[in-house]
């Protein structure tokens, strides 16, 4: 009985430790959690303001810019937003089930989503893909189901800056401009709260109104501010230098900020989806200490239990 | 009175009503004065300077868009935008040597690489005179 109380102190001592470091783990991503989200909704207000000046240039009328261009799906490239580390639950899982369903339903993934009005190119189904990681994990996912893999970014910032997205959205308009990809795709989780997240796969080139819309819509809190109020007729606007510099100046934007955007939401995300492993983690460390203790007192109980009873045996024994 | 915000993606970098604002643009400085006409304009790299009163903010700011719209509203959506006070100097001359070591050494660059390399020279240099010409003020 002696050793087995031993043991079980051990047990209990590990156990401890196991929660203290998940306890920890628990407050540090609650904290990161919130940094995220407040750096999701900074971001609103830009992309808003973006979005209303590219909606009233009214740019379907002509689209004849390079990033508007709407071709035959053959070649996909899709950005997978996934976490470095581990220890967040269903996270990374939950990105990989929801892409992959996205990338087999192979109809949709070769229609066009645009606004009426616009021809739309015949769609293929035979289409390739090719995964652009971010994150370590998205490469194993890539390897996994057998995807191309032309680039994983796998040293952004714990909480990314603009300036980090730009090698990801320059790789993608480049690729779009040369034709490699004729469409590009993003799939990240969406932050809705602390205890509910979403999977979204969105369009992001070619640039669609659509997408971008239901994009901005999405944000967690609607504090940014309803700006369409008014909307003065374009024709009074002037523009300088010129029409053409201005949407060249602002599309190549809005994708950096579409994606921005998405980075910051799955860091969100990833943090908060850690933070409830974590939590669970914890909870379940405290169920196991309280029934290790239980075991234990038990077993120490036992052990004076039989020294007494030796103790009055070995009295009755010399009487 | 205008009504001026400048937004980044970082964040609302400034919002308040103020008098003038000059604004750095592909066509040259511009300054803006109440019930100005509705312009959309592409910035360029400079220094904008936000009149209020006897005060006046001076700040650098690099690429982007602005946009004057009816009613003496102006928003400047800029990649990024700093304080004069805030820049530091050291930083940025480090920065610019940084990128134009790295502008010298790539000669076979691809064309986008280029203009990204160039314009972010343009942004350090703009960084950098704009925070030593109100560092002592």
């Amino acid at each position: 009985m002696a050793v087995n109380a031993k043991a079980v102190k051990q047990r209990i001592k590990s156990a401890k430790n196991t929660k203290k470091i998940t306890k920890a783990m628990e407050l540090v991503s609650a904290a990161k959690m919130r940094k995220a989200v407040e750096a999701a909704e900074n971001t609103r207000l830009y992309a808003t303001l973006a979005r209303e000046l590219l909606h009233r240039l009214a740019f379907l009328d002509e689209p004849n810019y390079p990033l508007l261009e709407l071709r035959p799906v053959k070649k996909v490239l899709v950005v997978v937003m996934s976490s470095n580390r581990g220890l967040c639950g269903g996270f990374n899982a939950n990105v990989f089930k929801h892409t992959k369903a996205v990338l087999e339903n192979t109809k949709r993934l070769g229609e066009h989503r645009v606004a009426e009005n616009r021809d739309v190119p015949e769609f293929t189904t035979d289409i390739e893909i090719d995964i652009l990681g971010v994150g370590k994990k998205s490469a194993w996912f890539a390897k996994k189901h057998g995807y191309n893999l032309p680039a994983v970014f796998d040293d952004l910032h714990e909480k990314p800056q603009i300036e980090d997205i730009l090698s990801v959205s320059d790789m993608a308009i480049r690729g779009y401009i040369d034709k490699t990809y004729d469409k590009v795709l993003v799939s990240y989780t969406h932050y809705i709260s602390g205890l509910s997240q979403e999977v979204k796969v969105r369009q992001v080139l070619p640039v669609s109104p659509h997408d971008l819309e239901k994009m901005g819509n999405e944000l967690p809190s609607g504090k940014g501010e309803s700006l369409t109020a008014d909307t003065a007729e374009i024709e009074r606007y002037l523009f300088e230098p010129d029409l053409e510099t201005i949407i060249e100046t602002i599309l190549p934007k809005l994708v950096e900020v579409q994606l921005y955007q998405a980075i910051l939401e799955s860091t969100a995300s990833e943090h908060s989806s850690r933070m409830v492993a974590m939590k669970n983690a914890s909870d379940n460390a405290g169920d196991l200490i309280e029934d290790l203790t239980r075991e234990y007192n038990k077993a120490r109980q036992a052990a004076i239990t039989q020294e007494i009873a030796e103790i009055a045996g070995g009295a009755a024994a010399l009487s | 009175m205008i009504t001026f915000t400048i937004v980044t993606p970082q964040g609302v970098l400034y919002k308040d009503s103020i008098d003038k604002v000059t604004i750095p643009t592909q066509a040259g400085a511009i300054t803006v004065y109440p019930e100005h006409i509705p312009v959309v304009s592409a910035l360029r790299a400079g220094e904008l300077n936000i009149h209020k009163g006897n005060d006046v903010v001076n700040l650098a700011i690099s690429t982007g868009v602005v946009e004057i719209r009816p009613n003496s509203i102006v928003y400047v959506l800029a990649d990024t935008a700093e304080r004069s006070n805030e820049i530091d100097v050291d930083r940025a001359e480090l920065a610019k040597k940084r990128a134009e070591e790295l502008f010298a050494k790539e000669e076979k660059m691809l064309d986008i690489d280029f203009a990204r390399l160039q314009a972010k020279i343009e942004k350090e240099i703009v960084r950098s005179s704009v925070g030593r010409k109100y560092r002592n003020v």
